[in-house]
């Protein structure tokens, strides 16, 4: 029946991770093969160093890795290259943030002796990407997109390189998108640091939580379980009733069941930034914050209105690292204990 | 010495009396042999007040001096950024710029005071034997354990907290193990130290003395089953107060292939020495 097949249209698309697929419409009477066949991952990309030597793909990476640095000392001094107009801070207006590094975390101490503990974040190569004015994105607010940490270019397609490419900076691991009012609007290529937050304020971090995999309800939502003995046949971790009975005679939508934990993004409000490294860009931030070590999470002002008054007259749109301002490498919360006071008494 | 001996073997006594100022160690205190003026025949020799001793450490040498890397500077094995164990470091070299923490070891008699708003001399001193070295970083804590009036008393106190005023080790040994939380079910005499101890003193080019005591224990049950291979107590009489069918009882509990384990493999030499070079060059600008 190979006249009766007419084979009208052949689709080779390519997908973002190199996969294709392709659909074959064929139009017959009487045939009894089905009108969309999809063959999946036929691989016709190679990879960045499948045909190059050893020597030649070292050279790659290093050629790209110095091009990088080049990308950032150029981009280093935003308020000589014909800088976007900056405006003042008012009670209304919404500043960008970051995006960091989690280091890990270490005791603090006030100067009264209490204890806290602090998490390091610090921020690796923080430029703005893209500005998208009001109209095109919400119809409220403008945005900003933030990329953190340099990753290489060899297994990203054309199209996501190009973003990159426009703002002159190298490609990023992280991409994220701020909700910024107008008057805080930065140029593309603006490099971010550690001291757009100072020590007193209060910041919102958002990152990945770690992932647990399939657990059951008692990890998952808390529920306490049954009793380990008193003649308990194979119940000892279960949820035990899902419902009432027979009025709803249903399990209502929303039900806590046993499922995937974690791996899923959550926020941590209202976290006091106890000191900030200007040198290495790094910020202690109070408590624990989602996420595993050297995860990249977001950092931005609190919303929590309580916190508000903390947070007033912050460097306004960023802290520029050419403008005028010098500042000494760490700078302090003033409760916080130095380590390099004496000792009292 | 009598002075008539004294004054008939004159430059003999004088000699005697220099070894017997020289120390096992090599340090010689040059004095002016000839103290002794002599007089006048039949008058006794005028005394001349020795000169001050000028002591020329021969032995005491940068290299002879002992090294000690405090264990709270060896970073752990972690897949966390080296940059935030240098951030680390560098408070603690500042603190320790400010406060001298001593080299000490679990075993060692130590001499603690802290600052305390509520008390009334607004500070707080005890004195006791170190049992534990935990913490890295600046979490890092030590733990101090003396029987104050017929009651045990463990203290934990954290090396970098701001209320540490100062720290001084009284008596500086090491132990058979490395952690002592065997002495709360030991004799009481094991855990008792005197607070006004005085302070025992050790040269610092000598070797850190290792006690080989073996402790007497209180009779059985104890807090935790120290005979268990698990906790590897060298330190503990064990037979007084176990039967050898008890001891093999106990070997039950044995896991041999512990030692082969290659995940808990962690060669530290290399890290220390770097780390040992860092922290002294950055104490001694």
């Amino acid at each position: 029946n190979s006249s009766d097949i007419l084979l009208t249209v052949i689709l080779l698309s390519l997908l973002l991770d190199g996969s294709c697929y392709c659909i074959f419409m064929c139009e017959s009477r009487k045939s009894s093969i089905p009108a969309v066949q999809c063959v999946r991952t036929i691989k016709t990309s190679t990879w960045w160093d499948e045909h190059l030597t050893e020597d030649n793909a070292n050279v790659m990476r290093r050629a790209v890795a110095e091009e990088y640095k080049q990308l950032t000392v150029d981009r280093l001094n935003p308020l000589k290259d014909e800088p976007w107009p900056r405006h003042e801070w008012d009670e209304k207006s919404r500043r960008v943030g970051l995006v960091a590094v989690k280091l890990g975390m270490m005791p603090v101490w006030t100067k009264s002796g209490e204890r806290h503990v602090v998490t390091m974040l610090q921020v690796q190569d923080c430029h703005v990407i893209k500005h998208i004015p009001k109209e095109e994105y919400n119809g409220r607010t403008a945005a900003l997109i933030i990329g953190a940490k340099n990753s290489p270019p060899f297994y990203r397609t054309e199209e996501s390189l190009e973003m990159f490419r426009n703002a002159g900076v190298p490609p990023k691991q992280k991409v994220t998108t701020f909700h910024v009012t107008d008057n805080a609007v930065i140029k593309p290529g603006t490099p971010l640091y550690a001291a757009h937050f100072r020590p007193g304020q209060y910041v919102d971090v958002t990152a990945k939580t770690i992932g647990k995999g399939f657990q059951g309800v008692m990890k998952r939502w808390g529920f306490s379980g049954q009793p380990a003995s008193h003649g308990q046949t194979k119940t000892h971790r279960r949820p035990g009733s899902l419902g009432p009975g027979g009025d709803p005679a249903k399990v209502f939508k929303g039900k806590k069941m046993p499922g995937k934990m974690g791996n899923v993004f959550d926020t941590a409000f209202g976290l006091k930034v106890w000191r900030v490294n200007t040198k290495a860009n790094i910020l202690y931030i109070n408590g624990s914050v989602p996420g595993h070590r050297n995860c990249l999470v977001k950092v931005r002002d609190t919303i929590l209105p309580h916190r508000l008054e903390k947070n007033r007259n912050p460097p306004f749109p960023t802290f520029f690292a050419d403008g005028d301002e010098e500042l000494p490498e760490d700078l302090y919360d003033e409760n916080m204990f130095q380590f390099g006071e004496p000792i009292p008494g | 010495m009598a002075v008539s001996s004294r004054r008939a073997g004159g430059v003999v006594g004088s000699v005697r009396l220099l070894r017997s100022l020289q120390h096992q160690d090599g340090r010689l205190f040059s004095t002016s042999v000839a103290r002794h003026t002599a007089g006048s025949e039949g008058q006794p020799p005028k005394f001349v007040p020795p000169s001050k001793p000028v002591i020329i450490d021969k032995a005491k040498s940068q290299a002879s001096l002992r090294q000690f890397l405090s264990p709270e500077f060896i970073p752990p094995r972690q897949r966390t950024n080296p940059v935030k164990f240098a951030m680390e470091r560098k408070d603690m070299i500042q603190r320790r710029k400010i406060l001298n923490i001593p080299e000490f070891y679990v075993g060692s008699v130590l001499e603690v005071t802290m600052l305390d708003p509520h008390a009334a001399s607004k500070t707080n001193r005890f004195v006791g034997i170190c049992i534990q070295r935990s913490g890295k970083g600046l979490g890092a804590t030590f733990t101090l354990r003396n029987i104050v009036d017929g009651q045990g008393v463990e203290i934990c106190y954290e090396l970098y907290s701001p209320r540490m005023k100062h720290i001084e080790v009284l008596k500086l040994e090491k132990r058979l193990d490395d952690n002592l939380f065997y002495l709360r079910d030991a004799l009481p005499e094991y855990s008792t130290f005197d607070f006004d101890m005085k302070p025992v003193h050790l040269s610092p080019t000598q070797d850190v003395p290792v006690n080989q005591i073996k402790v007497r224990m209180k009779p059985r049950p104890w807090s935790k089953r120290w005979e268990r291979p698990k906790f590897n107590v060298q330190g503990i009489r064990f037979d007084q107060c176990l039967t050898p069918e008890q001891m093999e009882h106990a070997q039950k509990w044995a896991e041999p292939w512990r030692q082969y384990d290659m995940l808990k493999e962690y060669d530290t030499s290399s890290v220390e020495e770097k780390i040992l070079q860092e922290v002294q060059a950055e104490l001694n600008k």
